[in-house]
């Protein structure tokens, strides 16, 4: 029952390039250069042997010396009044919220550590996306932050600052200039309220919101087509068919993860233990994260989005614009599309990524008639995380260079560095009288400006939030302000004369208009976190557009970006530190690219046979043109990016940000269009080699798979008729035999399942569990020498299918046309806790030894690092320390200092130099969960231990539990008939089983 | 005049010392039991409110048998909030003055109360004894004064022996010399004998060389000796058994655990719900030492015992106006009991499941003045420990491993050894 397709991990590994064969070859012997010591120059050097005495007799010497200090005297400094809900070593939550999801953050004595999804909340209730999980950082972020307010770059107190504020504001009133307040989308009603107390102060304050990544063109269509300027909200679970032109929307667009939350509903082990599973068609550039997850990815250039839509229009309403797409692929595809699409009238959904009015326009126009509106898309509780205006952002720079603008007050806006027009913002910016920023450090923006009053941290500050409309979560502190800050709110209130607290007036607010009319009251908000309206019924809206003129105005549109001989450019958010407000971010920055697994860089992604012509090859970089603009890039050979295309990633070159994010990569924000006042991230640019060779930092092939069957995949067809198709499980008459005696688990089995149909690649759990288990970063270079530390790792592995057959031989794949169709399964890979473990046996201290619950322990202190357990485990998860990474000035950028040590986890260890470390299954969680019941003399329940990366998971992809409660979710999943081990066949008795990637593609 | 009055007031005052006395002994010789005054003052809890010579929440009782009559004292014990609002002068008086009423204790009889007053009295007259000795002893701080006039003194006549021994010292030697200088030549011939002696020590040290067998035997034995030694450090390196610091704060669980017999919890609440038994904050201390401000060995004039006011120190509280401040100063207790960082210890693990005694591991803590380490700490001890505590069967979490257990070994004890207690991970993660 092998399945005879070929997975690979990247082109290296597919052809088999000399560089990849020569560093296989070195996987398990990271030499020690023996060698050049005693080779013949080495032993002909003066006094080797002399030198070797003396080096081995100050060692000693040294050793000794350094072992007599007397043992160090440790205080143990208790409260002196100690907070009644506060014991030392007993973690606590409190329900907060980030990014409009209601969170929990668990603090233990007094400090963050760890931000987890309110399971109670409405929206995103499982999981979090992977900026939410490593947030805690950015409060420990002491060295690039500020730590008082400034004045010109001065050190100065508050109560000048404000006076300075409040003089400048008054002058600017007095002069009859305007007040200008600059924003990312506000939908905090506290915040909300104090810039409108702040406006009645100063009269013709302009409130303008710039995001850096814009929906505008949502806005503006659903403006034209329905008379109302929202985004809507999208329910991804009420849809069986699910097409997307270019919308990255597990990932990066609008509310990514909590699209993946309802998305898997209809895709996972219990959908289809139900036979249902939705199929999800994607038209893309490049391979995003939702392009690897879609049943049929078809890849277009960006020019051709327009035609891709005018295409299905036609085609599900007959009717006949001109314009549709020319590619014979694309087109037969569409055609099943809109079949499928029609078919499934009221549960399918049509997505379309371009911040352009007309693709909008469009898009609109096929989900109308094709029943969306009111099912799968609500117009009615839309969402409210997405206001900014572009055009009114233009409109206010003309102002200020007209010398109508006073003052301006930037808040958590950095439009020098995210905007296209960098150079236009500086200059309106020095025209105007008094600037001001609320940012938390002196970033491009804050920089360039006359006064800064730092903002506190979000689990600093009181506040709310409100993401969807009738939905309205708090924000509450879990920490004083660590330095001199003071929250936005409170300096706007403070400037408008309103002294009152912020609790107060956070508080009021809830208490005099959210919470008016519900049974809750402020104490129910602080325990739960948030408060929802109920949604209204989301009724069914009537398309007013015009299809015709959008269609036409789009296929002009395209024209500027279509390249002919050039490359179409795409400009794309990345997974993990998105339109670069994370930059500074360490968690992040070496979290790997769900599809490249490129960290620490961005880089311009070709199609292997375009980066061929043009020369390009492994470390090769490449210059990118387009008008005046000109940037050098790595280049990446991506396979599943369209001919004649490129991608680059926005959020990097950052210049401002901090030690970690300074000057990694490049920004790409200028290659911006603007088309009648909306951004769109393409334009078109010509390539050409450049002579630099830069390493991409990529962990994609720093573990080889030497062609092991490792991946099962089968098509929903073939589910349907035999739920174990392509498992490849052994039959039960198949013998095996075991070398080690069987091990009794007769308390607890901790298991784990993971389901590969629900596991979309975005790495949040990596993060999670670097948060978790005090996992350090490593940085760029470390990770070339493939030294990352990540103990869960996401293996993204490629196959071929071309004209709807997978390519098996190597030689079909060495005549491929293109390698535009590949397609992808992403295999979360950590340790297996092997029954056998090959681990355990070689190790010559019995550091790493089995447990009675079925887990792999590693004794830390008992390691001495011979690395003989990584060498052995067939599934590479050993990780080894080569450095004290907490405690050595080489890494002080990423964690290493006495801030960012608040971060760990004072339950875990932190691992020092020469030990091998590897997921423990977050044991002192299952510590933490028995011990619970212990003390209330009561079992385990199934669901109450939950690891740090299965609870980060929004797909629900990883299910932990006891195998021995055959009542369980883990035993339920682990009968599925979809479940298989990997390298089953070696006997090493893996305890975590996988189930089949299961692809709803057409048949043909 | 001054002289006068001062020796008037000093007789005065032992008059009045001696009349209280007399008193005392009559008021027992009346049959009024102080001692049991005294039990009954502390089993009611009158100490946490009263005392005599300071006043705490409640007045001060110095000089109440001046101010009040036996049946007012005793009607008001009974009924204080009655005799408010019958409005008796002397009672709303003290309400004015101490807001916080006095609870009823009607459970005492007459005698109960006269007995209360008699201890009161009796402890009056102590104090002022007390201040007698120390007022006395003030003259022998005099007396101390010139005591160090008197060391002063000895330490001159002490030079001035020492100058005179070593002048007599020079004299010796130089006469000495002299006695040298002629008879030099006997001296010679004494010399050489004495050195063909000495070379017999050197003949036995050469025969002892040249025996190999002996030699052998002798660095076999120093180097036993010296293995021996060796394992035993070796073994002990980082082993702090019998730690005992210095503490900021002379605290002693001999009277607070042994003698008044405090619930270990009541401080170390941490045991019963976390992983660190915790130290309690100075917050817990004021519990009770708001009231106590001085134990029997610290009767000084103040009340106040100085390790006492250290705690206040730390909490900036004011036993005079009864406040705290803001200068607050955390109290740095020096860490006993040190695990290293790679092992995980939970209290509440042993203390709430397996019911584990804090005498255990921390050893006879209720008779320690200053604690010191009883437990070796290392993970042998850990380890045997674990051999042989059985699990405590009654809690249904073991339900399935005693299942479990009870088919393979029938009637033997379940031990945390056998349900992975000696499991790397159980401690090292």
């Amino acid at each position: 029952m092998d399945s005879n397709k070929k997975y690979w991990k990247g082109l290296e590994e597919l052809n088999q390039t000399p560089a990849f064969v020569q560093s296989s070859k070195g996987e398990f012997s990271e030499s020690i250069p023996v060698e050049d010591v005693l080779n013949e120059e080495g032993l002909s050097t003066k006094t080797p042997r002399r030198d070797f005495l003396k080096v081995l007799g100050f060692g000693l010497g040294a050793v000794s010396l350094a072992a007599c200090q007397n043992t160090p005297v440790h205080k143990a400094v208790p409260y002196l009044i100690k907070p009644e809900e506060v014991t030392p070593g007993v973690p606590n939550y409190y329900a907060s919220s980030f990014n409009g999801q209601s969170i929990l953050v668990r603090t233990r004595e007094g400090r963050p550590i760890l931000v987890e999804a309110n399971p109670n909340s409405v929206g995103l209730t499982q999981g979090t996306e992977s900026a939410t999980v490593a947030s805690v950082l950015d409060l420990y972020d002491m060295t690039n932050k500020l730590q008082n307010p400034q004045i010109n770059g001065r050190d100065v107190e508050w109560a000048k600052l404000d006076a300075r504020v409040i003089e400048a504001l008054n002058k600017s009133v007095q002069a009859g200039k305007r007040v200008a307040i600059v924003s990312r989308t506000i939908n905090s009603p506290t915040s909300l309220a104090a810039i409108a107390e702040f406006t009645n102060k100063y009269p013709g304050t302009l409130h303008v919101q710039l995001d850096p990544i814009s929906y505008s063109g949502i806005r503006a269509a659903n403006e034209a087509s329905f008379g109302q300027a929202v985004v809507p909200s999208y329910k991804f679970e009420q849809a069986l068919v699910v097409l997307s032109v270019g919308a990255d929307f597990l990932g990066t667009w609008l509310d990514g993860e909590e699209h993946t939350q309802d998305y898997i509903k209809n895709r996972n082990y219990k959908s289809l233990e139900a036979g249902k599973m939705s199929r999800h068609i994607q038209f893309e550039t490049g391979l995003s994260m939702t392009g690897t997850n879609a049943d049929v990815r078809i890849a277009i250039k960006p020019s051709e989005e327009a035609a891709v839509l005018i295409s299905l229009y036609n085609e599900i309403t007959g009717s006949s614009l001109a314009g549709g797409i020319q590619q014979a692929n694309a087109a037969t595809a569409i055609k099943l599309a809109a079949q499928e699409l029609l078919k499934n009238r009221g549960q399918a959904v049509v997505v379309a990524g371009a911040n352009d009015v007309h693709i909008q326009t469009l898009t609109n126009a096929i989900n109308a008639a094709i029943g969306a509106y009111g099912t799968t898309i609500d117009l009615v509780n839309y969402s409210k995380k997405y206001q900014g205006s572009e055009s009114e952002f233009a409109a206010l720079l003309g102002m200020a260079n007209a010398g109508q603008i006073g003052t301006a007050i930037l808040w958590n806006s950095n439009p020098v560095y995210d905007y296209y027009d960098s150079a236009a913002v500086k200059q309106a910016l020095s025209k105007i009288d008094f600037t001001l920023s609320f940012s938390d450090r002196a970033d491009e923006t804050a920089s360039e400006l006359k006064a800064i009053a730092p903002a506190s941290n979000f689990l600093e500050s009181w506040g709310d939030e409100s993401s969807k409309v009738g939905y309205y979560t708090i924000v509450q502190p879990t920490i004083n302000p660590v330095f001199n800050t003071r929250q936005a709110e409170v300096s706007l209130l403070n400037w408008a004369g309103n002294n009152t607290d912020i609790y107060t007036y956070v508080r009021n607010i809830w208490e005099n208009s959210i919470l008016a009319g519900s049974s809750k009251t402020w104490t129910d908000i602080l325990q739960t976190g948030f408060e929802f309206k109920g949604n209204a019924t989301a009724g069914a809206a009537s398309f007013a557009g015009n299809v015709n003129a959008a269609a036409s105005a789009a296929t002009t549109a395209a024209q500027a970006i279509k390249a002919g001989d050039d490359f179409e450019l795409s400009l794309y958010q990345p997974a993990n530190i998105r339109d670069g407000r994370y930059a500074n971010n360490a968690y992040l920055q070496e979290l790997p690219d769900p599809v490249s697994k490129v960290t620490w860089d961005n880089y311009v992604a070709l199609n292997p046979k375009d980066a061929e012509r043009l020369g390009l090859g492994e470390k090769s970089t490449a210059t990118i043109k387009a008008g005046e603009l000109e940037i050098e890039l790595p280049v990446l050979a991506q396979p599943g990016q369209a001919l004649g295309t490129a991608s680059v990633a926005l959020g990097y070159g950052r210049t401002k940000v901090g030690k970690a994010g300074n000057n990694v990569g490049v920004n790409v924000f200028p290659f911006a269009q603007v088309n009648a006042g909306i951004i769109r991230f393409a334009n078109k640019v010509s390539i050409s080699k450049a002579s630099r060779i830069y390493e991409l930092a990529q962990t994609q092939t720093h573990h080889t798979i030497e062609g092991r069957n490792i991946i099962r995949e089968t098509t929903f067809a073939k589910f349907l008729q035999n739920p174990a198709s392509e498992a490849g499980r052994f039959s039960d008459d198949h013998k095996t035999y075991d070398l080690w005696n069987k091990y009794e688990q007769p308390g607890h089995k901790w298991v784990m399942a993971i389901d590969l149909n629900a596991c979309t690649g975005c790495g949040a759990c990596i993060v999670a569990c670097n948060v978790e288990n005090n996992i350090p970063v490593v940085g760029r270079d470390e990770v070339r020498r493939r030294r990352e530390m990540h103990w869960l790792r996401i293996d993204r592995y490629y196959t071929i299918e071309e004209n709807g057959q997978g390519y098996t031989k190597e030689d079909d794949i060495a005549n491929l046309s293109s390698y535009e169709n590949v397609s992808v399964v992403h295999q979360p890979m950590m340790c297996q806790h092997c029954s056998h473990a090959p681990c355990e046996t070689v190790c010559p201290v019995l550091a790493t030894v089995h447990s009675s619950e079925g887990l792999n322990h590693m004794a830390y202190n008992r390691c001495f690092g011979t690395r003989y357990c990584a060498n052995n485990c067939p599934y590479k998860v050993r990780r080894f320390n080569w450095f004290n990474y907490w405690n050595d000035s080489r890494f002080d950028n990423y964690l290493n200092n006495e801030f960012t040590q608040l971060v760990l986890n004072p339950d875990v260890t932190t691992r020092s130099r020469g030990v091998m470390e590897k997921c423990s299954m977050c044991i002192q969680r299952i510590q933490a969960g028995k011990l619970q019941a212990k003390v209330e003399g009561r079992k385990v329940q199934d669901g109450e231990i939950q690891m740090a990366c299965s609870s980060a998971c929004s797909a629900n992809a990883m299910i932990f539990g006891d195998a021995n409660d055959p009542n369980s979710e883990v035993s339920k999943a682990l009968r599925s008939e979809r479940i298989y081990y990997v390298l089953e066949e070696i006997n090493v008795q893996p305890n975590i089983g996988y189930m089949t990637k299961v692809r709803n593609s057409f048949e043909a | 005049m001054r002289n006068i009055s001062s020796v008037l007031g000093k007789l005065a005052k032992s008059i009045s010392v001696g009349l209280v006395l007399l008193f005392a002994v009559t008021s027992v010789s009346n049959a009024q039991d102080a001692s049991n005054g005294g039990a009954l003052f502390k089993a009611n809890a009158c100490n946490s409110c009263h005392a005599v010579g300071r006043q705490l929440t409640g007045p001060d009782l110095a000089g109440l048998t001046d101010r009040r009559e036996e049946s007012w004292i005793i009607k008001w014990v009974h009924n204080p909030q009655g005799m408010v609002d019958s409005g008796d002068p002397q009672a709303v008086e003290l309400k004015g003055k101490f807001p916080t009423m006095m609870a009823p204790y009607s459970h005492l009889s007459d005698d109960d109360v006269r007995d209360i007053i008699a201890y009161l009295q009796a402890e009056e007259a102590k104090a002022a004894a007390k201040k007698e000795q120390a007022a006395a002893q003030g003259g022998g701080a005099g007396g101390s004064q010139g005591a160090s006039t008197l060391m002063i003194v000895i330490v001159s006549v002490l030079v001035v022996i020492v100058v005179g021994v070593s002048i007599l010292l020079s004299r010796i030697t130089k006469t000495l010399e002299k006695v040298i200088d002629t008879n030099k030549e006997s001296i010679d011939v004494a010399t050489a004998e004495y050195a063909a002696r000495g070379s017999k020590f050197g003949q036995f040290a050469k025969a002892f060389v040249r025996n190999k067998k002996l030699v052998f035997f002798a660095v076999l034995m120093i180097v036993a000796l010296l293995g021996v030694v060796g394992w035993k450090t070796g073994w002990n390196v980082g082993v702090h058994q019998g730690y005992q610091p210095v503490q900021p704060i002379k605290f002693s669980h001999q009277i607070h655990a042994g003698v008044n017999q405090i619930e270990c919890q009541y401080c170390h609440g941490g045991a019963f719900k976390s992983k660190n038994a915790s130290i309690p904050s100075a917050n817990v201390c004021m519990n009770c030492h708001n009231t106590i401000t001085a134990g029997d060995h610290y009767d000084n004039d103040s009340g106040i015992s100085p390790e006492i006011a250290k705690l206040y120190r730390a909490v900036d509280w004011d036993p005079e106006t009864r406040t705290y401040g803001n200068d607050t100063r955390p109290i740095e207790w020096i860490r006993i009991h040190n695990l290293p960082d790679f092992a995980y210890f939970n209290h509440s693990q042993h203390v709430v499941v397996a019911g584990v005694e804090c005498q255990t591991c921390h050893g006879p803590i209720e008779s320690m003045e200053e604690v010191y380490q009883y437990s070796p700490l290392t993970m042998k001890w850990c380890i045997d420990c674990h051999r042989e505590t059985s699990v405590d069967t009654d809690n249904q979490y073991y339900d399935q491993l005693i299942e479990a257990h009870d088919k393979l070994k029938k009637g033997e004890k379940m031990t945390a050894a056998m349900i992975g207690g000696l499991e790397c991970g159980k401690c090292h993660y």
